[in-house]
């Protein structure tokens, strides 16, 4: 009997959204593991590290890495995941982009750790305990991964087959993908394994969308009662769906709820914000200069709406730890 | 040690800007200057890669309103302008290290003028630190 392939999914700085759409695969999953051996997935099942270490390289088939790069412990396990695996596969926003944890990359690490153990109005932390990486406890050494001081998307950190967008990408995409891997019928390594056109192309609510849209100032959707069959942007809700890419199956937009760009760019794109920023500005019909500053300034924290989740693979956002990359 | 000398890339439109001079002429006494056809053309990427790439301040060069021979790029620019500024600041990148000016100058010499002047308040702000750098 020939081996069956090896598959390992792990989640690096993730929520564990990622790990549950594979749950969400149901009786398809029952039929891949009938078809592959699943050597390391900790949401599922027990494993242990000293197992994966004492593979040889490259026997894992693939391994599906979710998450954003952010402590020692993310940098390691990408690398040996890596080390073993002939093709790897960045899943969900996070790994592709950066993701929400990303936004974190918009302060520097002080400012961070200030909020997030002094500051937050939920944060009751009288003696100022921060995590550190070696603690002493009664003469033993208690350790904790630490943070890397930024938020690095997968690619920045490892070599990456293949992208799979979405938070979380929708279970039949990932299907698609383990299919495809395990048939090797895979497009050129780089590939997003999700649809090229951008979101506006297959939302159902272009077609009520007008000849011209006139923005004179931006809404938020929680402010207004919206037409659930109206396009957002033609009513001033800022809406990322010209700038992203489709895949998702339009969920957010069929619970009435504006696109926010989880799946990233269109293909040939650095990023979604530039262009949605560009389109956004050219929707604005508004005139005089106190005109356009009401008009821009009624959309609260541009930077977090358009960086969403690609804050780290953004232009100026961005910081390779692979020399080639680096230098690109 | 030098002393710091800010750079700064210039966009600027061939219809406003220069085009009596002769783009051979300027660009020997203008550096990392980037004539283009309407400053409408100007896309938001080109700003930010100028940052990105070490620039310390990106001028941008367009018609007064009404003037643009593209109907309306300098007023689409003048938009994007202000929303790249506040987005400059989320990085940690001063907003007015982003400038635009709206004028007519056929012979392009009020150019390096407006870049000295830039220059000045940009040596004030000293290098660009985008925020959350790898320590």
């Amino acid at each position: 009997m020939t081996e069956k392939p090896k598959i390992a999914i792990y989640g690096l700085g993730a929520c564990a959204g990622c790990d549950q759409t594979v749950v969400d695969l149901n009786e398809i999953l029952l039929q891949l593991a009938e078809t592959v051996d699943i050597v390391l997935w900790p949401l599922a099942m027990d494993f242990k590290l000293s197992r994966i270490q004492a593979m040889q390289d490259g026997e894992v088939a693939l391994s599906i890495l979710s998450g954003a790069v952010i402590n020692s412990d993310h940098h390691e396990m990408a690398a040996l995941l890596r080390r073993k695996s002939r093709i790897v596969l960045a899943m969900g926003t996070c790994a592709c982009f950066g993701g929400v944890p990303g936004l974190a990359n918009f302060c520097g690490r002080e400012e961070m750790f200030n909020q997030v153990y002094r500051d937050a109005p939920t944060v009751t932390n009288p003696d100022g305990v921060r995590p550190q990486p070696e603690t002493d406890v009664g003469g033993r050494k208690l350790t904790l991964p630490e943070f890397s001081g930024h938020v690095f998307t997968l690619d920045q950190v490892i070599d990456t087959d293949y992208y799979l967008p979405g938070c979380p990408p929708p279970p039949a995409l990932i299907g698609n993908a383990i299919t495809a891997v395990l048939a090797g019928d895979l497009p050129p390594k780089g590939s997003s394994l999700a649809p090229r056109k951008a979101l506006c192309d297959t939302c159902p609510r272009n077609s009520r969308k007008p000849g011209r849209m006139d923005i004179r100032y931006f809404r938020r959707i929680h402010e207004v009662d919206a037409d659930p069959d109206e396009c957002f942007l033609a009513a001033g809700i800022v809406c990322l769906g010209p700038a992203t890419r489709s895949g998702c199956g339009e969920a957010c937009i069929r619970i009435n709820v504006p696109c926010r760009g989880c799946f990233g760019p269109v293909p040939g794109g650095v990023g979604s914000a530039p262009k949605f920023l560009s389109t956004l500005t050219s929707l604005l019909t508004v005139e005089r200069d106190d005109e356009i500053e009401e008009a821009i300034d009624s959309l609260p924290d541009p930077a977090g709406y358009l960086y969403r989740f690609c804050q780290p693979s953004s232009i100026l956002g961005r910081k390779s730890l692979r020399e080639e990359e680096a230098e690109a | 040690m030098e002393p710091y000398d800010p750079k700064i890339v210039c966009f600027s439109c061939n219809f406003g800007w220069g085009y009596l001079s002769g783009e051979e002429a300027l660009g020997a006494v203008i550096s990392n200057w980037i004539p283009v056809i309407c400053t409408g053309k100007i896309d938001t990427r080109h700003i930010l890669k100028a940052f990105k790439a070490g620039a310390d301040g990106v001028l941008i060069l367009g018609c007064p309103e009404g003037h643009c021979h593209f109907q309306d790029g300098n007023y689409q620019t003048r938009k994007k302008a202000y929303l790249i500024r506040k987005v400059l600041g989320a990085f940690g990148i001063e907003p007015e290290r982003l400038d635009m000016e709206l004028a007519i100058d056929p012979e392009g010499k009020k150019i390096p003028q407006l870049l000295a002047r830039m220059k000045r308040r940009l040596a004030e702000l000293g290098p660009v630190k985008i925020t959350g750098d790898v320590r």
